[in-house]
């Protein structure tokens, strides 16, 4: 396609229009709304499939280990012994977990670990719309079993402990908890 | 106390520190505008953190300066290093003593009656603290700063100087009251002069390196010209000496060619007479016409700032030599040649006539209904 665009007569450039046409332009920019979002006061939404903080569901996982396997830096601890328990009035012997670590401070939300996961809906997953996971101490960022499903819409927020003793921190803290979703 | 004291010493005194002082709130004041429309017209916020909207950024920013750490580079030039920001400093305020602020007396600090040409004499000594400091930090960045600074500050003093005297052929007098006084009378000397006001317009923004002129201290080539080895209170005095300088250069270009103090045409509307009549509160109304006319000159030198990219070096020297100074020339010469031409104030209006068909040509250029961008295959 062939784009044929006004041609410049000399009055337009005697009298630097190119240059009023911009200074128009940046004038007109001044008025147009901005985009910009002020984090701590406004939150923008995730899409659905943002990947945030893991959730993990011990009802669900059938501990078959494959999302450990599936992981490609290996950061899912995962440990395991058989039982024999009564189900319908038989004995069977089933997998019980002991421990389900992720050491979310290495992983790179893959989320292999996610379409690893044989069970329906899944035991473990990614699409949560949280975001803020920052902390004060890198092995706060070290998650096991009971940290991974009992937070609520949010990861805690990892003070200092002298910081938050001392008060500091609350504010900060009813932000994030108080936040729009 | 003598009346001749009173007149002499006491009162000028008492003017000037009330316009410095005023002078002082409006620099700091212009950090936070610029950075806040800056901001807006680059699709950002631009500082809102402190206060409403930002507004405490005016204290935060002096206190933040005052707290930094001085730091004077081990192997720089001492004494020269010193004296680098304070020179500057010294025309940009001392030239606020000789501009006229509202009607005379009152908002008059000290009446010369050639007090442009003081003013000019003074404003262009700024340039010798650029290149003190950019030579005594002992930087090759600040060095080469300083030396554009130098080349661009002369070549431009001569398109500057050139574009007054077309309103002093018309006008007569080196007097700002005088001038303001005439414009009052007559008509705005920006439509008689419409080339000479464009010509110095661009050449004050070249005076006080300012975007599309930043050469001096652009940071993309030169880290930050010749205040680079400057921090803290140093580096501030510069900063106030760059904004003092925008102010005083948008105070000339409001007495010279748009009426100063005064809201009115060929006699007709707020005159210096009109003002003077209603005492007090007529002179505080021009003052504040002035400063108004001032601030938007102020905003102007923003909106360019965030428009313009920045020249090459050889492209900045032929603006100047090849366009801006045959440009004041050829200004000079027609509006002699129309003076002359037509006594008895004919060819004012003859040169008003031509001010206002090229601006209302411009405009109609600008806002025409555009002619549709033609796309066919090929």
């Amino acid at each position: 396609m062939q784009v044929e665009y006004p041609k410049a007569k000399w009055t337009d450039k005697f009298l630097l229009l190119d240059m009023f046409e911009g200074l128009k332009t940046t004038l007109r920019e001044l008025f147009k709304p901005k985009v910009t979002i002020r984090y701590p006061e406004e939150r923008l939404e995730p899409a659905n499939r943002f990947r945030g903080m893991f959730k993990f569901s011990y009802d669900r996982c059938i501990a078959c280990k494959l999302c450990a396997v599936a992981c490609p830096i290996d950061i899912i601890y995962i440990d395991v012994h058989d039982e024999q328990r009564e189900v319908d009035g038989k004995m069977k012997k089933l997998k019980v977990l002991d421990r389900y670590d992720i050491d979310v401070k290495r992983c790179m939300f893959c989320a292999l670990c996610e379409e690893a996961c044989p069970t329906k809906p899944k035991s473990i997953w990614l699409t949560t719309k949280t975001y803020e996971l920052a902390t004060y101490d890198r092995n706060d960022l070290y998650f096991n079993m009971q940290q991974l499903e009992y937070w609520d819409d949010r990861p805690r927020f990892a003070g200092l402990p002298e910081a938050e003793s001392e008060g500091r921190i609350e504010g900060g803290r009813k932000q994030i908890e108080g936040g729009t979703q | 106390m003598t009346p001749a004291l009173m007149k002499y010493l006491v009162w000028p005194l008492v003017k000037f520190l009330v316009a410095f002082v005023i002078v002082q709130v409006i620099v700091a004041a212009m950090n936070w505008v610029e950075r806040r429309l800056l901001g807006l017209m680059q699709a950002r916020l631009g500082p809102n953190r402190v206060g409403y909207k930002g507004l405490l950024q005016i204290i935060a920013d002096p206190i933040k300066f005052i707290l930094k750490e001085d730091i004077v580079p081990s192997s720089a030039e001492k004494v020269a290093y010193f004296l680098g920001p304070i020179l500057p400093l010294i025309p940009a305020f001392l030239v606020f003593c000789l501009i006229p602020y509202g009607p005379p007396p009152t908002f008059v600090v000290t009446h010369v009656n050639v007090g442009l040409l003081l003013i000019l004499a003074l404003t262009s000594t700024g340039v010798y603290g650029i290149i003190l400091g950019g030579w005594a930090s002992n930087n090759k960045y600040s060095l080469m700063g300083g030396l554009r600074s130098a080349a661009q500050m002369v070549s431009y003093e001569v398109p500057f100087g050139l574009s007054i005297v077309g309103v002093l052929m018309l006008c007569g007098s080196f007097d700002l009251v005088h001038i303001v006084n005439y414009q009052a009378h007559n008509i705005w000397n920006l439509f008689p002069q419409i080339i000479a006001a464009f010509i110095f317009f661009v050449s004050m923004n070249a005076e006080n390196n300012r975007t599309p002129f930043d050469l001096p201290e652009a940071e993309s080539e030169l880290v930050a010209g010749y205040h680079t080895e400057y921090s803290a209170m140093k580096f501030a005095f510069f900063m106030l000496a760059e904004y003092s300088a925008m102010l005083v250069n948008c105070c000339l270009m409001v007495s010279l060619f748009l009426g100063g103090w005064t809201l009115s045409i060929s006699g007709y509307g707020l005159t210096t007479a009109t003002l003077q009549a209603m005492g007090i509160w007529g002179g505080i109304l021009g003052a504040v016409i002035f400063i108004a006319k001032v601030l938007f000159f102020m905003l102007v030198y923003v909106w360019f700032r965030a428009t313009f990219p920045r020249f090459r070096f050889d492209q900045l020297m032929e603006l100047g030599w090849k366009w801006m100074i045959p440009l004041a020339l050829a200004n000079i010469a027609v509006t002699g040649l129309v003076i002359l031409a037509a006594p008895q104030g004919g060819g004012e209006i003859a040169l008003s006539a031509a001010g206002v068909i090229i601006i209302a040509f411009t405009l109609y250029l600008l806002f025409r209904p555009k002619p549709k961008v033609v796309a066919h295959a090929g």
